[in-house]
């Protein structure tokens, strides 16, 4: 799925909150105004408010069921979006370690956030790369570590 | 009154069903479309593209209906913070039932029809609202 969109370049606020939508929904940059998805009755909805919204704000879009012109470019697509997810689980990770070795209140704080920032990641992880289980593993570690009341 | 929304229910749809029930139309019929474009003459529009009682800006349709019927009683807005949580998850704010709430209508989406979905979530949404009417009152969790 395609969104093409255009947005007025002032004010900068209502852009900038187009971004984060879409950077939260974890979408693939394909160019200036163009993103893409994988389509399902979620991302679908999702797109589609946004696109609204894009409206409202007196821009324009056009949304998009589309299929690549080769499946090379398709997984090249598919390819990159694993590799952003990757990245964000790679910091996840590496902050489970360096909390492993902190004082418990600090531990536990810091697993509370990580197992939410986990669980936005896995939203918009559509093609899942091979980081997330260790990441995963990581966080589960810290957690029977810390007193049972925070590991909830 | 005949009212309509995208078919495929989810949180938000659900919510907004209870509350036009509950607040806006004692005696509502729902229509279920597929299409924008198939939504009948006299039906109301909700939860779906181009249509006033949608997501705008930071809200989702639910929010806009209070807002649109003046509805200030908190409670119901204790309870668009479910589900604005539930159905957009940008963590505006703190709601921990959210995640449950979503869960449970997309699993009730995979095995019922929408007309059943609405039917199985009025008391659910009955039972959300008077614990938080309590909560309201009391200034602390029911027992």
């Amino acid at each position: 799925m395609l969104l093409a969109y255009r947005i007025p370049r002032q004010p900068s606020t209502p852009r900038i909150s187009i971004w984060r939508k879409l950077d939260r929904l974890g979408v693939a940059r394909l160019g200036d105004g163009l993103v893409a998805l994988p389509a399902d009755a979620r991302t679908r909805e999702q797109i589609d408010w946004i696109a609204e919204e894009i409206g409202e704000m007196g821009g324009s879009s056009t949304v998009w069921l589309a299929a690549a012109g080769s499946a090379a470019q398709e997984k090249d697509i598919a390819a990159e979006m694993r590799q952003a997810r990757a990245a964000e689980y790679r910091a996840v990770l590496q902050q489970a370690e360096t909390a492993a070795g902190a004082r418990p209140g600090e531990r536990s704080r810091t697993l509370k956030r990580l197992q939410a920032e986990l669980r936005r990641i896995g939203r918009r992880d559509y093609f899942p790369p091979a980081e997330r289980e260790a990441a995963q593993r990581a966080v589960r570690a810290l957690a029977e570590d810390s007193p049972s009341e925070v590991a909830r | 009154m005949r009212w309509a929304t995208r078919a495929g229910v989810h949180i938000d749809r659900a919510a907004c069903a209870w509350l036009i029930r509950r607040h806006v139309d004692p005696e509502p019929e729902f229509v279920f479309v597929d299409d924008p474009a198939s939504v009948p003459g006299d039906a109301t529009p909700f939860d779906m593209r181009g249509a006033d009682l949608s997501h705008h800006g930071d809200d989702c349709s639910f929010e806009t209906i209070l807002r649109r019927y003046e509805l200030g009683d908190p409670v119901l807005w204790k309870l668009a913070e479910i589900v604005h949580e539930a159905d957009i998850d940008d963590e505006r704010f703190d709601a921990p039932e959210a995640r449950g709430v979503d869960v449970i209508l997309r699993g009730l989406s995979m095995i019922c029809s929408d007309e059943r979905v609405l039917e199985i979530t009025g008391p659910i949404f009955d039972g959300l609202y008077e614990f938080h009417r309590r909560a309201l009152l009391l200034g602390r969790e029911p027992a």
